[in-house]
C-alpha cells in the first residue's frame, strides 16, 4: 500500500494540509532557523575570531586547534598563552599594519568572566558592551549561555525522541504483531519497569559516575538513562494500532503473497500507523526539554560551568531582586521555544488528524 | 544548644535496642589492664617495628605503666594551686530576656546524631555537641591573653581544676551540681569511660583513637567528682588537652560495642547543655527543635545566666542558600548570616526598604581567631597531582587575587599559609605562590606536560592531559571555582568542576577519593597550629614508609583522617613529631616555621582567602549583647548570647504592614579589628 520510493499521496496531502497552518508551520520554519544558528553557534558567539589575517596569512580560528599568542607575533606571556582575539584585534588595529581580526557578533564564549564596575556581578543588558542580555552572577554573558544551553537542550530533546520512537515503535509493532503469549509476557514487564521512578535513577546513577568522564559522555549517559525509562507510553499506542492493522485485508494479501515478517511490518504496517505516532513527536520533545532543564534547575544535570537554561534560571532565583534580566531572559527563551513546539504539535495534529483523510470507510464497504 | 535526650524514643531502631547489653565487665577489664605506651614504642608499632605479640608479652611483663589509676583523695598532691576562673568577666547581657521561639535555618539534615564514628563530622555536629554537650571548661572568647598556665577559662563542667607542669598533670573537680539532662549526676565513672569509647576501635573514628592514646598517659581517679589526667608533653596549653574534652554519659553506653554506629545511629546522649530534643521534634529530613531545660543545672551560674535564653529553638532544613535567604527576609527566620559579598552589598543592601525602614539589622563583626582553611587541598596520591612540579604549577595558575578582587570585591584578605590567625604561631613574612601563567607554565614544562592539546590544555609524553577534577561540597562556592577554572585554561591547566551534596563532599574526602578539595577546616581558637593530624604519614597511609626509611611501595591509602593530601614526607613526620613533643614556645615557633616552608615547597595547599569579619543580618527583635559577639567566636551565635523579644516582633510586623518606620541599624563592631 505505501510507496516506498514516492510519497504517499495521502502523507502529501497531509504535508499540504500542515503547510496551510500558518502558525504551525512558520513556528517550525522559526524553530529549524533557530537549530541553525544555534548549530553555527561559534560562528555567532565567541571569544575567538572568525577570521585573522596576519603577515598576509588567513587563519580560521573557530574550529581549529586552540592558538597561542607566538603564532600572531605577541610576546612575553601572552607568547605562550592561547591568544585573546579581542585584544589582539584592538592590537592590530592600534598598529595599522594590515593584519586584521573579523571577531563574532558576540565577542564572547559561554565560560569568561567580564567584570562589571570592576567586580564580577550581573550586569544589565547593554548594546555597548555587546552583553545584549546582560551577564550572570559571575559576569558570564547570557545569551552566549542561552544559545549554547538552547543547543544541548533541543539536540538532546531530538536525540531522546529519536531513541525513545525507535524502541517504542518496534517493540509496540512486534507485541501488536505476534500477539499472544509474547505481548502479554512483554506488557508485564512493561508494567513493571515503568515503575521505576526515572527521577531517582538519575540521581543515583551521577552520584556514581565519575566526574573524570567528560560532558559529552555525561549527556550521553544521561540520555542513556532518561530513554531507557520513557519508551514504555510509546508501546502501548503501537501495539493497538498494529493489531488493528493486522486483520486488514492488504496485510493478509501481503502474506499470502509471501511477503516475510519484516517487511510486512516496516513495509506494509508501520507507514500506516505511523500517523498516530507523528502527532506526539513534538509533546515528546517538549517534555524531554523540560526535564533536562528541570534536572540543571536541581543540579542533578549537567556540571558546572556547562551552559544551559536550567542552571541560568537557577541563578535567576537567587538574583531575583538584584538581577531580573537573568531569569526573565532565561524564562523568556524558554516559554518561546516550548510555545513555539507546541505550535508546530498542534498544527500536526491538525494536519495528521484521520478523521480528515481517512480511507477506512471505503475499504469497509468494498 | 544542646541535644538532649529521650534516648530509647522512636527513633531508636527497633532492631538494636538499647538496653539489651551491659557491658560493665568488658569496661572494667579494660580499665584494670590498659597500659600506656610510650611515645617511641607506640610509634614502632604503629611502623610495624614490633608485633602486637611482642607488646603483650611485655604486658604481661609488668615493663609498661597502667593508664588507668585508682585513687584516693588523700593521694592529691597538697599543694596544687586551684584555680576558678571567677575572675572573668561575664559574657551575655543582663537584659536578655528568656522566652520565645528563634527560627533558624540548616542546609543539610543530619546523617547521624552521634557524635562521633561514621558521618558524625557533619555540619549539624556543631549544634550537636560543640556548643552544647559541654567540656569541663571553656575558654574565655574575650580574655585571650597567654597566662602562666596558658590561655583563660570559665568554669562549666568543672568548677575548679589546677596544672602541675612538673607533673604534667592536671587536676580537675567535677561541680557536684553538673547534671545530665535525664537527672543524673556526672561523676568521674563518665570521665573514665569517655577515655575507653574513644581508645576503643568501636568508634570507628582513628582520629579520635589516635588522639586519645596518644595525648594522654594516665588518668587517676581521687573520687566521685576529682581526677587528674597526665599528658605525655608539658606544652604551653597543656591545661586545655585536659578541660577541652568533654565527658560522655557512662550510663547512656551499656550497650556500646562493635555495632555502635548503628545501634547509636538515631539515638540523643543525654547532655550536660541548657536544651533537650523531645521526640515529636525530629522531622526527619525536614527541622530539628530544641527545648530550653528550665531546670538545667547552669541557668543561674556565673558566665551561662545570661545566654541560651529562647525557649525553643527550630532548624528547618532549607537546601538552597537563596530561598534561606528569601525566608529571611520574610521574616520567616530570624536571622541569617551573610558571608557573601553579594548578599550584603546588593541583596540586602544597606538601602534597602528592609534595613532603612529598621526593620532587619545589618551587623559587621571584626574578630580576631585562627582563620578556617578556605583553599584547594590537594590528593598527593592522585596522579597527576603526586608531581611537587605539578602541585606547585596548579598554585601559580590558580589566580585567588582575582576572586578576592573582582569577586569579594576585595573585601577578603588572601590567605598565606595554612595556619592564619595564630598570632606570633603564623609565619611572619612567607607569601603564597602568585598567579602567573609564565610560572605555572614554566613548572608543568619541568614536569613533562610540554605540549597542548587541540583544547589547549597541556598533555605530557604519555598522553596524559593536565585536567584534575575540583570537588566542593558547597552550592555557594561554585562561582568561584568557575572563576579558578577560566583563570587556570591560560596555563594549560582545566579543572573540572564537581559540586557534591556537603555530606557527600566530606565523604568524599574522607574517603580520599578526591583530586582537589575545596573546603575548609573550621579551626578551634588554640593557641598554635595543628600539623600532625592534617600533614603527618601516619594519617594518610596505613604504612607509608619501610622501616628502612624507603618508601613502602604497597601502602594503602588510610580513610577517615584529616590528612586530606595523602602527604607522607619523613622529613616532615619527623618536624612534626619534635614540633608535637616540644615544650617550649621558642622551639615550636622555629619547627612551626620551618613546617610552613616545607609545606609551601612541597605546595599541596593552596591558601585561598580569609574572612576578616563575621557579617549577619537579625530582625529587628532580635536582642544582642552590646558588643554583638565575642572575640573568637565560631559563629555569630557561637555563645548564644542573642535573645528573643515575642512582642517586639508583633509590633515589627505590625509596624510593616502599616508602614511605619524605625531607626536603622547598620553597624560595624571593630573592637577586636586588627588594624
Amino acid at each position: 500500500m505505501a510507496g516506498r520510493s514516492q510519497l504517499n499521496p495521502l502523507t502529501a496531502r497531509k504535508l499540504r494540509r500542515f503547510r496551510e497552518i500558518r502558525r504551525g508551520y512558520y513556528s517550525f520554519l522559526l524553530l529549524v532557523g533557530l537549530v541553525g544558528v544555534s548549530l553555527v553557534g561559534e560562528l555567532l558567539v565567541n571569544n575567538k575570531a572568525i577570521l585573522v589575517r596576519y603577515e598576509g596569512e588567513w587563519s580560521f580560528p573557530t574550529y581549529t586547534r586552540v592558538r597561542l599568542g607566538e603564532e600572531f607575533g605577541l610576546i612575553g606571556e601572552a607568547r605562550q598563552v592561547p591568544v585573546d582575539y579581542r585584544a589582539l584585534a584592538e592590537r592590530f588595529e592600534d598598529e595599522d599594519g594590515g593584519n586584521f581580526v573579523v571577531l563574532p557578533f558576540i565577542p564572547y564564549n559561554a565560560y569568561e568572566n567580564d567584570p562589571y564596575e570592576d567586580v564580577f556581578k550581573p550586569a544589565p543588558p547593554s548594546a555597548a558592551s555587546r552583553h545584549f542580555l546582560g551577564t550572570d552572577s559571575t559576569g558570564r554573558d547570557i545569551l552566549a549561555r542561552l544559545l549554547f544551553g538552547f543547543r544541548t537542550a533541543i539536540l538532546f530533546a531530538v536525540a531522546f525522541m529519536a531513541l525513545t520512537y525507535l524502541i517504542g515503535i518496534t517493540l509496540g509493532c512486534l507485541m501488536g504483531f505476534f500477539g499472544g503469549l509474547f505481548d502479554l509476557f512483554l506488557q508485564r514487564l512493561i508494567e513493571i519497569w515503568s515503575n521505576i521512578p526515572f527521577l531517582y535513577m538519575v540521581i543515583i546513577v551521577f552520584s556514581v559516575i565519575p566526574t573524570s568522564f567528560d560532558v559529552r559522555t555525561r549527556i550521553g549517559i544521561l540520555l542513556t538513562i532518561m530513554v531507557l525509562f520513557s519508551w514504555t507510553s510509546m508501546t502501548y499506542y503501537m501495539r493497538t494500532a498494529t493489531y488493528r492493522e493486522k486483520e486488514r485485508d492488504y496485510t493478509a494479501a501481503a502474506m499470502v503473497l509471501g511477503a516475510s515478517t519484516p517487511r510486512i511490518i516496516f513495509g506494509h504496517i508501520i507507514p500506516n500507523v505511523v500517523s498516530t505516532i507523528v502527532t506526539f513527536v513534538p509533546i515528546t520533545v517538549s517534555n524531554a526539554i523540560i526535564a533536562v532543564t528541570a534536572l540543571d534547575f536541581l543540579g542533578w544535570g549537567l556540571p558546572p560551568p556547562t551552559p544551559s537554561m536550567g542552571e541560568l534560571l537557577k541563578q535567576g532565583t537567587a538574583n531575583l531582586t538584584t538581577a531580573p534580566w537573568i531569569v526573565s531572559s532565561a524564562f523568556v527563551t524558554l516559554v518561546l521555544i516550548l510555545t513555539l513546539v507546541n505550535f508546530v504539535g498542534e498544527a500536526v495534529r491538525e494536519a495528521f488528524d484521520p478523521k480528515k483523510f481517512t480511507v477506512y470507510q471505503l475499504e469497509l464497504k468494498p | 544548644m544542646v541535644s538532649v535526650g529521650c534516648g530509647k524514643g522512636a527513633t531508636a531502631d527497633a532492631d538494636l535496642p538499647l538496653g539489651s547489653r551491659d557491658n560493665t565487665a568488658e569496661v572494667e577489664e579494660y580499665y584494670r589492664t590498659k597500659v600506656s605506651l610510650p611515645v617511641e614504642v607506640r610509634e614502632a608499632l604503629e611502623r610495624g617495628e614490633i608485633s602486637q605479640a611482642e607488646i603483650d608479652e611485655r604486658t604481661v611483663a609488668g615493663e609498661f605503666p597502667k593508664f588507668f589509676r585508682f585513687a584516693t583523695p588523700a593521694d592529691l598532691p597538697a599543694d596544687l594551686e586551684w584555680e576558678d576562673g571567677m575572675d572573668l568577666p561575664e559574657l551575655g547581657s543582663p537584659e536578655a530576656t528568656k522566652g520565645g521561639t528563634l527560627f533558624m535555618a540548616i542546609t543539610d539534615f543530619p546523617r547521624t546524631l552521634r557524635v562521633v564514628g561514621p558521618d558524625a563530622n557533619g555540619s549539624f555536629r556543631a549544634y550537636l555537641q560543640d556548643e552544647t554537650l559541654y567540656t569541663y571548661a571553656v575558654r574565655h572568647p574575650n580574655v585571650t591573653e597567654i597566662g602562666p598556665n596558658g590561655h583563660r577559662y570559665m568554669p562549666a563542667i568543672a568548677n575548679e581544676w589546677a596544672v602541675d607542669r612538673e607533673a604534667k598533670t592536671v587536676y580537675v573537680r567535677i561541680n557536684p551540681a553538673a547534671r545530665w539532662s535525664d537527672g543524673r549526676s556526672v561523676t568521674t565513672a563518665d570521665t573514665l569511660f569517655t577515655y575507653y569509647m574513644f581508645q576503643s576501635p568501636h568508634i570507628r573514628a582513628p582520629w579520635y583513637n589516635n588522639a586519645y592514646h596518644r595525648q594522654f598517659t594516665e588518668v587517676a581517679v581521687y573520687d566521685e567528682h576529682t581526677f587528674s589526667v597526665t599528658v605525655p608533653e608539658g606544652k604551653p596549653d597543656m591545661n586545655k588537652r585536659v578541660l577541652e574534652t568533654r565527658p560522655f554519659p557512662r550510663h547512656f553506653f551499656l550497650d556500646f560495642g562493635d555495632d555502635y554506629p548503628e545501634r547509636y545511629q538515631w539515638e540523643f546522649l543525654p547532655t550536660t547543655g541548657a536544651y533537650v530534643i523531645k521526640e515529636e521534634d525530629i522531622k526527619k529530613g525536614r527541622s530539628i527543635t530544641y527545648t530550653r531545660d528550665e531546670d538545667w543545672w547552669a541557668r543561674d551560674l556565673k558566665f551561662w545566666r545570661h545566654r541560651f535564653n529562647p525557649d525553643r529553638i527550630h532548624f528547618t532544613v532549607i537546601r538552597d542558600k537563596a530561598k534561606a535567604f528569601e525566608s529571611f527576609k520574610k521574616g520567616e527566620l530570624d536571622t541569617v548570616r551573610m558571608r557573601e559579598p553579594d548578599y550584603w552589598f546588593d541583596k540586602l543592601a544597606d538601602d534597602d526598604p528592609l534595613v532603612a525602614d529598621g526593620y532587619i539589622h545589618k551587623h559587621q563583626f571584626y574578630d580576631d581567631k585562627p582563620r578556617p582553611t578556605y583553599g584547594l587541598w590537594i590528593n598527593t596520591a592522585q596522579s597527576p597531582l603526586d608531581s611537587k612540579l605539578v602541585r606547585q604549577g596548579l598554585q601559580f595558575a590558580t589566580n585567588w587575587d582575582l576572586v578576592i578582587e573582582r569577586y569579594f570585591r576585595g573585601s577578603y584578605v588572601r590567605m598565606r599559609t595554612s595556619a592564619d590567625g595564630y598570632g606570633q604561631f603564623t609565619h611572619p613574612d612567607l607569601q603564597p605562590r602568585p598567579y602567573s601563567v609564565a610560572k605555572a607554565l614554566a613548572k608543568f614544562t619541568e614536569a613533562g606536560f610540554t605540549e597542548r592539546g587541540d583544547d589547549g590544555i597541556l598533555v605530557n609524553d604519555a598522553g596524559q592531559r593536565l585536567s584534575v577534577t575540583l570537588t566542593s561540597g558547597r552550592e555557594s562556592l561554585k562561582d568561584i571555582l568557575t572563576i579558578l577554572r577560566e583563570q587556570a585554561l591560560p596555563a594549560g591547566l582545566e579543572y573540572r568542576i564537581e559540586i557534591l551534596d556537603a555530606t557527600a563532599s566530606f565523604k568524599k574526602a574522607q574517603e580520599k577519593k578526591h583530586d582537589i578539595v575545596f573546603t575548609a577546616f573550621a579551626v578551634g581558637p588554640e593557641m598554635y597550629p595543628r600539623y600532625w593530624e592534617t600533614y603527618h604519614s601516619v594519617n594518610a597511609y596505613d604504612q607509608a614508609f619501610l622501616a628502612d626509611g624507603s618508601v613502602n611501595r604497597d601502602r594503602k591509602l588510610k580513610p577517615q583522617t584529616n590528612n586530606l593530601h595523602s602527604l607522607a614526607n619523613a622529613e616532615l613526620d619527623a618536624m612534626i613529631e619534635r614540633y608535637r613533643a616540644s615544650e617550649e614556645v621558642e622551639e615550636m615557633l622555629d619547627l612551626a616555621f620551618r613546617i610552613e616552608e616545607l609545606l609551601h615547597e612541597e605546595a599541596v595547599f593552596s591558601p585561598g582567602y580569609v574572612m576578616p569579619y563575621l557579617q549577619a543580618g537579625s530582625w529587628r527583635w532580635i536582642g544582642w549583647p552590646e558588643g554583638f559577639s565575642n572575640k573568637i567566636a565560631h559563629y555569630y551565635e557561637s555563645e548564644w548570647m542573642q535573645w528573643v523579644d515575642e512582642e517586639k516582633r508583633e509590633e515589627t510586623l505590625r509596624a510593616k504592614r502599616s508602614g511605619q518606620t524605625f531607626p536603622k541599624h547598620a553597624k560595624v563592631y571593630d573592637q577586636h579589628r586588627i588594624r
